[in-house]
């Protein structure tokens, strides 16, 4: 119903860490909180789970207060969520405004306050994902990074980057394919797997073509677990310990 | 944030399966408020007035758009006529103005009457003066309404000969 936004005034790149993307929410300001924000992406069964209870568990150790949000993990929103998707009365602009949503509802109740004491946010997942799930699905791009422009950037942004058959290998592995994660409502194929396949392709491309404007740190995540947690918790120190780093004992190999 | 969201999604559902259906088959859809109500109701609540406006651009812009104004007094006076509880959001208590639910209504909707002003210019929208007898307003809504169907009733018989 308006003309079309000046470029700029969303969501882009050029986001400062720890501040708003876009236009923000003018009731909370957050210039100066000294918590950090991680983001953790990566598409569905790329092993994000592990390496953030990897790095939650060593952050605790080394005395940080940590805390996790997740996708979709909002009390307010999750139950009606699960309730949509299951049902079939979803389309791809309902889909997009139930999980920004599910997002602001986490942004303000959990990833705000932390920050403002001072944790350290580790987030799986981000906006990026939806951008990407949307973008799959031909929603308008600069609409969606309008709407995300209350987003805060984070400090960090991890992506796990996989090839394709290396994640089907992985999710057969584990817990299968489901509905969802194979973009079975875009209608690719019937048949789960070259739904599945054709949908992570396009996924993957998503991310691929965000990596360079929001600065993903792309991390190879056909590696073993404890390798990349190794270069996760690498980074993480250069981060939150710049001063530190030379004294930085080397990583003990992970026990599991 | 979340308020301004869920009703975006709301407004979003019913869009897509109560507006778009009727004005492809060529009826006539009329929507008791619509996005101006939440432009006017999100930036009293503090949300930026330009997100909130780039969120609902999704929506179609009405053909015509009536407001109905009146000023605070009138319109407490007739909902105190006619019943006594105010609902919680309506009367703004989640922005913490006033713990007395009239009180905070009178602050609350003062301030969103003020956005619709501003929206009138914005958006073009044809006041209706609702302080005045329901037939006088019916009357003038008639004639609005009347100038939109006639017009593109015309349109319709020359662009479809049969």
């Amino acid at each position: 119903m308006t003309s079309p936004s000046e470029p700029g005034e969303g969501l882009n790149g050029n986001g400062l860490a720890g501040r708003y993307y876009g236009r923000g929410i003018p009731y909370l300001p957050i210039e100066g909180y000294p918590g950090k924000l991680i983001a953790i992406e990566g598409t569905d069964g790329v092993g994000r789970s592990i390496q953030i209870q990897l790095l939650r568990e060593w952050l605790e150790v080394k005395g940080y207060g940590v805390i996790e949000t997740g996708w979709t993990r909002s009390p307010l929103m999750q139950p009606t969520i699960e309730v949509a998707k299951s049902s079939n009365t979803l389309n791809k602009l309902t889909f997009v405004l139930l999980y920004a949503t599910d997002f602001a509802d986490r942004l303000e109740k959990e990833i705000i306050p932390a920050l403002k004491a001072g944790f350290v946010v580790l987030s799986d997942r981000y906006i990026f994902t939806a951008l990407a799930r949307a973008g799959v699905r031909g929603v308008d791009r600069q609409w969606l990074r309008n709407v995300y422009g209350f987003a805060i950037a984070p400090h960090l942004v991890f992506y796990l980057n996989v090839d394709v058959k290396t994640l089907i290998g992985r999710v057969l592995e584990s817990r299968g394919m489901d509905f969802w994660e194979s973009g079975m409502d875009l209608k690719l194929g019937d048949d789960i797997y070259d739904s599945f396949r054709a949908y992570q392709v396009k996924l993957l491309r998503e991310y691929q073509s965000m990596a360079d404007e929001f600065h993903f740190r792309v991390v190879d995540a056909r590696r073993p677990i404890d390798r990349i947690q190794d270069e996760l918790r690498r980074q993480v120190a250069a981060f939150l310990e710049p001063a530190e780093k030379s004294s930085e004992p080397t990583l003990a190999p992970l026990t599991r | 944030m979340t308020f301004s969201l869920l009703h975006a999604t709301d407004f979003a559902d019913r869009l897509l399966y109560k507006i778009v259906p009727p004005l492809k088959a060529g009826m006539i859809v009329l929507a008791d408020r619509y996005a101006y109500t939440a432009f006017a109701r999100d930036a009293t609540r503090g949300v930026d007035r330009q997100w909130v406006r780039e969120l609902y651009s999704f929506a179609v812009r009405p053909d015509l758009a009536l407001y109905f104004r009146v000023p605070i007094d009138v319109s407490v006076d007739r909902l105190m006529a006619r019943r006594v509880k105010l609902k919680f959001y309506e009367a703004g208590m989640d922005l913490g103005w006033s713990t007395n639910p009239l009180e905070s209504f009178r602050m609350f909707q003062g301030k969103v009457l003020d956005e619709y002003d501003q929206l009138v210019q914005e958006f073009g929208l044809e006041v209706i003066d609702a302080k005045g007898s329901i037939t006088a307003q019916q009357r003038y809504v008639r004639t609005l309404v009347a100038q939109h169907v006639k017009t593109s009733h015309a349109e319709m018989i020359d662009d479809e000969p049969v």
